[in-house]
C-alpha cells in the first residue's frame, strides 16, 4: 500500500473534484459506466472454495475493479498455524490460489502472500499448503517474515493507543492490499476475522497484549492497513477453541467479499456459530468499535448486499 | 600429486559434513545421518558397558575394530573426520611447532595417555556413568561442528545474503531479498570451542596430537590393531637416512627407521612415497614381530586407570546432584529440566546419551540445548528442552531419529504426540492477565493441544488463563510466546513426563487419561457452566451486548 504525500493529495483531490462535478453534471454516469449497480458486499455461497471466491469477487464488479495491470499486490491470509485447511485455523488453499489467479488475470505484476507466522515458518508454509497452492502461478510467492530488516516504522496518526508501529515494508510498497483471512473463533477478541488479521502484517504483535486494549489496538492499526478488497473464508469456520485449534469446525460453504472491512467481518459474524450460539456483527467489541470510529459500516439495513450461488 | 589418503579424507570430513547439515526436519530417507557416531568403537564401547545392553544401532563400533585387527588404524588415518580436522589444524600451526622430541623414549612417554583415558572411561562406565562424551572423538568433532561451526556458517550465509540484498539495492541492479538463514544458538559454545582449540594446539608440540596422545577410541584400535594383517615392512635397501621418521606423523617409527609401533601407525604411507629407495613397503605379513614396538602401556597402569574411573564415578553417584538414584520423586532434580521426547528414563538416558549434540543441530526449533550442571556432573551437555527459546514442535520427531544411541526412542508421529515431556504452570503474579487485567490470551491462543482455555473467574474482569494438565504434553510453545519480558508467566515443568524404556507411549498416555489429540481435544472449557461473570452476561470474550 502506497502512502500518498501532499503533492499526490492535492493531486488526486483535484481529479476526485473533477470527476465529481462531472458526475453531478451527467447524473448516472458513474453507476452507468460500471455496468450495473456494484453490490457493496457479496456473498456466494457454493463449493468449491475456490468457485465462491471467483464468484464473490466477480458479484462485486471484478478483480479489475481493484487490480491494475503491473500491480503489486499483498494478499493476507491466515496461514499462522502449521496445520490443514480441515482445521480452520488457516484461509483455504483453494481461496488464496483462486485469489491469485485473478489477480493474475487482471494483469497483476506480482503477488505477494503474506503473514507473520507463530510457529515455524516453513512448517506453516508446508501445512496450511498455501505454498502449494500458489506454487504453479506465475508471479507469485508466498512468503513469511519475522525479520526486523523487513518492517518498517509507521505512524498512526488516529491510534488512540497504537501511535506507531512496524509494518512489512512489502505491505507498504505494494499497490493493493487483499485481506484474505479465514473466519474463526479467537479466545480474546472473539472473532479473528480481515482487521484482527491485520497483526498479521506487523513486527510487534506482543505490545498490543501487554500495553495496549486489544480491541483498541486492532481498531487503531485498521486505521493505516485499510485494504482495498476484503474476502473472508467461511467454507468452513472455526467456531470454538481459535485462533489455533482444534475447536469445531462447522462448513458453511460461503465466501464474503467487500470493499468495506468492517462490513465483510460483521457479516461473516452474522453467518456463523460461535461458541454454540448466533451473534450480530455489532456484538463483537472491535467490529463495534470500528464502526464507530467511521473506519467501516457494521449495519447493513438499506445496503446492497448481492447473494450468489456457485 | 594429491595422495591418495588425502582424498580419502576429504571426502569422508565432507560426508561427516554434509550428514550434519542434513541432520533437521525433514530427515533424508536414504541414510542415516548419525553413521560417523555409529562407527566410533569407543561410543560403542562405552554406550553399551554404561547402559548394561547391546545397543544394535551402535554395533558397527565392533565391525570397525575388527577390520583393525586386520587393516590397523585405517579409520584413524582415512575416515576420521575429528583426525582430518587434526590434520588440517597442523597445517596451520605447522609453522610455530615446538622442535619435536628425539627419541623413542619422548615419543613413548606421551602415547600413554590414552590408554589410560580409555581405561578410566571403561572404570566410569562400569558403575553405569557414561564419561565416553568427553573423549570419544566422533562425539568431540559432531559437537565442535554442530554447536560451533554450524551456526558460524550460517549466521555468515545470512550477513553475506544481506550484504548482498544491501549491495545490489545501492548499486541499482535488483531490489530482491534472499532467503533467510536462520543461525541457531547453542548454550556451552564457548566451551566447546575450547576445548576443541585447545586440542588442536597441541599440533605445537607434535603432530596428530590428539591421534597419537590422548584419543582413547585411537587407544582401543591400537590395542586391537597393535600387530594387524597389514603393515610396515622395512627392506633391506634401506639407507638410514630418516626420512620416514620425520614424515610420520604419529611418530610411530622408531630411531633405527626399522621398529614400528604398529599401534601408532595411521596407515598414511607417508613414509612409504618418502622413502628414496622404495625400502619402505606396506603388505600383509603373517611372520615375525621382529619390527613392532608393541603398545606403550602396562597392565598396571590400566587397571589404575580403570580404577580411577571406578572410584571418580562412585564420587559422582555420591554427590546430591546425580540423578539415577532410584528415588521418587527424584526430589533433587531440576523442575525445569525437560527432557527431549522419547528420551529413556533418566539413568538409562544418560548412561546411553554420547553428548554429540546431534539431536540438538537437528532441532527443528532450537529447542534442544545442552546443559551445564543441571542435571549434574554426569549429565554435562545433555540435552534438554528450553522452552522459552523455543517450543518443541509437534510435527517434530527428528530428536530420536538422530540419537546414534537409542538414548531418545526414535517415535513416529503418533507415539511422538503421546510423550508428555512436561506439564505447564501459570504463574498468576506474573501473568498479566491474571495481575494486570489485561485482555492477554497468547498462551491459549498457540496450544497447540488446546490445554490452556480462557475463563472467567470470580472477581477478575477479563478471562484468565487455566492451564489443563492431561491435555498439555510440554511442547513449550506457550512458554515460549508469553509475553512478558524476561522470564515467562507460564513455564514447563517436568513434573507429569512420560520416560518409557519400552511399550507404547499412546497406550501408556490412554491408560493415564491424557488427551493429545485434536479430534477429542475440542474446546469444551471456554463457558464451563457458571464461570462467566455476571456483567458478562454469559458471552465469550471478546462478544459485548447489543
Amino acid at each position: 500500500m502506497k502512502y500518498i504525500d501532499r503533492r499526490d493529495f492535492i493531486k488526486i483531490s483535484s481529479r476526485g473534484a473533477a470527476l465529481a462535478s462531472a458526475g453531478a453534471a451527467v447524473p448516472g454516469l458513474l453507476t452507468h459506466a460500471m455496468a450495473g449497480p456494484v453490490p457493496e458486499i457479496a456473498v456466494a455461497k457454493g463449493n468449491p472454495p475456490g468457485a465462491a471466491t471467483r464468484a464473490a469477487i466477480e458479484a462485486l464488479g471484478g478483480m479489475g475493479r481493484f487490480v491494475d495491470r503491473g500491480a503489486r499486490v499483498v494478499i493476507k491470509p491466515n496461514m499462522s498455524f502449521a496445520k490443514g485447511p480441515e482445521e480452520a485455523t488457516n484461509t483455504h488453499p483453494d481461496v488464496v490460489r483462486e485469489l491469485a489467479v485473478m489477480c493474475r488475470e487482471a494483469g497483476a505484476s506480482s503477488i505477494l502472500v503474506l503473514d507473520n507466522p507463530l510457529q515455524r515458518v516453513e512448517m506453516c508454509l508446508e501445512r496450511s499448503r498455501l505454498k502449494e497452492a500458489c506454487e504453479t502461478i506465475p508471479g507469485t510467492g508466498v512468503e513469511a517474515s519475522r525479520r526486523k530488516r523487513d518492517f518498517k516504522e509507521v505512524s498512526v496518526p488516529l491510534g488512540k493507543s497504537l501511535k506507531s508501529t512496524m509494518v512489512m515494508k512489502k505491505v507498504l510498497e505494494a499497490d493493493v492490499l487483499i485481506a484474505a483471512p479465514v473466519a474463526k473463533s479467537h479466545s480474546a477478541t472473539g472473532v479473528s476475522l480481515s482487521m484482527k488479521g491485520m497483526m498479521g502484517l506487523i513486527y510487534n504483535r506482543s505490545e498490543f497484549h501487554t500495553r495496549m486494549d486489544l480491541d483498541e489496538a486492532i481498531v487503531d492499526l485498521c486505521t493505516v492497513l485499510k485494504p482495498h478488497l476484503t474476502v473472508v473464508d467461511a467454507s468452513r469456520i472455526l467456531s470454538d477453541g481459535g485462533p489455533g485449534g482444534p475447536g469445531n469446525v462447522i462448513r458453511l460453504d460461503t465466501v464474503i467479499a467487500s470493499t468495506d472491512m468492517v462490513a465483510a467481518d460483521a457479516m461473516a459474524v452474522e453467518r456463523g456459530t460461535w461458541y454454540g450460539r448466533r451473534f450480530k456483527g455489532s456484538q463483537v467489541a472491535h467490529i463495534r468499535m470500528a464502526h464507530e470510529r467511521g473506519l467501516g459500516n457494521m449495519k447493513f439495513a438499506g445496503r446492497s448486499v448481492k447473494e450468489v450461488a456457485v | 600429486m594429491i595422495r591418495f589418503q588425502r582424498v580419502v579424507q576429504g571426502c569422508s570430513l565432507a560426508l561427516f559434513v554434509f550428514l550434519l547439515w542434513k541432520a533437521s526436519y525433514p530427515l533424508p530417507g536414504w541414510i542415516g545421518v548419525d553413521l560417523f557416531l555409529r562407527l566410533d568403537p569407543l561410543i560403542s564401547l562405552g554406550a553399551m558397558t554404561a547402559a548394561r545392553t547391546f545397543i544394535p544401532a551402535l554395533a558397527w563400533g565392533f565391525v570397525v575394530l575388527g577390520l583393525t585387527a586386520v587393516l590397523g588404524r585405517f579409520f584413524c588415518g582415512f575416515l576420521c573426520p575429528f583426525g582430518v580436522t587434526v590434520d588440517l589444524a597442523d597445517r596451520i600451526t605447522a609453522r610455530w611447532r615446538l622442535r619435536r622430541p628425539s627419541g623413542d623414549g619422548a615419543r613413548r612417554s606421551g602415547r600413554r595417555w590414552k590408554y589410560w583415558i580409555l581405561a578410566f572411561t571403561g572404570g566410569t562406565a562400569l558403575l553405569g556413568i557414561s564419561s565416553v562424551f568427553l573423549f570419544s572423538p566422533i562425539s568431540i568433532a559432531t559437537r565442535f561442528f554442530g554447536f560451533v561451526l554450524f551456526p558460524l556458517a550460517n549466521g555468515g550465509a545470512d550477513a553475506a545474503g544481506r550484504l548482498i540484498e544491501d549491495a545490489s539495492f545501492f548499486l541499482g541492479i535488483g531490489d530482491f531479498s534472499l532467503p533467510e538463514v536462520r543461525m541457531p544458538v547453542f548454550a556451552t559454545n564457548l566451551f566447546v570451542a575450547a576445548m576443541v582449540v585447545g586440542i588442536l594446539l597441541g599440533g605445537l608440540r607434535v603432530r596428530r596430537f590428539w591421534c597419537s596422545t590422548l584419543c582413547p577410541a585411537g587407544a582401543a584400535f591400537a590395542l586391537v590393531g597393535f600387530r594387524p594383517l597389514f603393515r610396515r615392512r622395512v627392506s633391506e635397501a634401506c639407507i638410514r637416512c630418516g626420512k620416514c621418521e620425520r614424515v610420520c606423523p604419529t611418530g610411530a617409527i622408531a630411531d633405527d627407521f626399522v621398529t614400528t609401533a604398529h599401534s601408532e601407525c595411521i596407515l598414511c604411507l607417508e613414509c612409504m612415497d618418502v622413502c628414496p629407495v622404495r625400502a619402505v613397503e606396506f603388505k600383509s605379513s603373517l611372520r615375525g614381530a621382529e619390527t613392532d614396538a608393541g603398545v606403550d602401556v602396562t597392565r598396571r597402569a590400566l587397571l589404575g586407570s580403570t580404577a580411577a574411573g571406578f572410584f571418580t564415578a562412585a564420587l559422582v553417584a555420591a554427590s546430591p546432584g546425580y540423578l539415577h538414584g532410584k528415588l521418587a520423586p527424584r526430589p533433587l532434580r531440576s523442575s525445569s529440566l525437560i527432557r527431549p521426547p522419547g528420551a529413556l528414563p533418566e539413568p538409562e538416558f544418560q548412561a546411553r546419551c554420547v553428548r554429540c549434540g546431534e539431536c540438538m543441530k537437528a532441532c527443528l526449533t532450537n529447542t534442544l540445548q545442552p546443559v551445564w550442571l543441571k542435571s549434574g556432573l554426569s549429565g554435562l551437555w545433555t540435552p534438554a528442552v528450553t522452552a522459552r527459546l523455543a517450543g518443541c514442535d509437534q510435527n517434530c520427531n527428528v530428536c530420536g531419529f538422530v540419537c546414534p544411541s537409542g538414548a531418545i526412542r526414535p517415535l513416529e508421529p503418533g507415539e511422538k504426540l503421546f510423550a508428555k515431556i512436561g506439564t505447564a504452570r501459570i504463574i498468576p503474579s506474573r501473568c498479566i492477565a491474571w495481575e494486570h487485567d489485561r485482555q492477554c490470551l497468547i498462551c491459549d491462543e498457540i496450544c497447540p493441544y488446546n490445554a490452556i482455555s480462557s475463563r472467567f473467574v470470580e472477581g477478575r474482569p477479563v478471562t484468565v488463563p487455566v492451564v489443563n494438565e492431561n491435555r498439555c504434553n510440554g511442547c513449550g510453545y506457550c512458554e515460549q510466546k508469553c509475553p512478558v519480558e524476561g522470564e515467562s508467566a507460564i513455564v514447563v515443568e517436568a513434573h507429569g513426563e512420560l520416560r518409557l524404556a519400552e511399550g507404547s507411549y499412546r497406550e501408556q498416555a490412554e491408560r493415564l487419561g491424557l488427551v493429545f489429540h485434536a479430534e477429542t481435544a475440542r474446546e469444551d472449557t471456554i463457558l464451563s457452566p457458571g464461570s462467566p461473570a455476571e456483567d458478562q452476561g454469559g458471552l465469550p470474550p471478546g462478544f459485548i451486548t447489543d
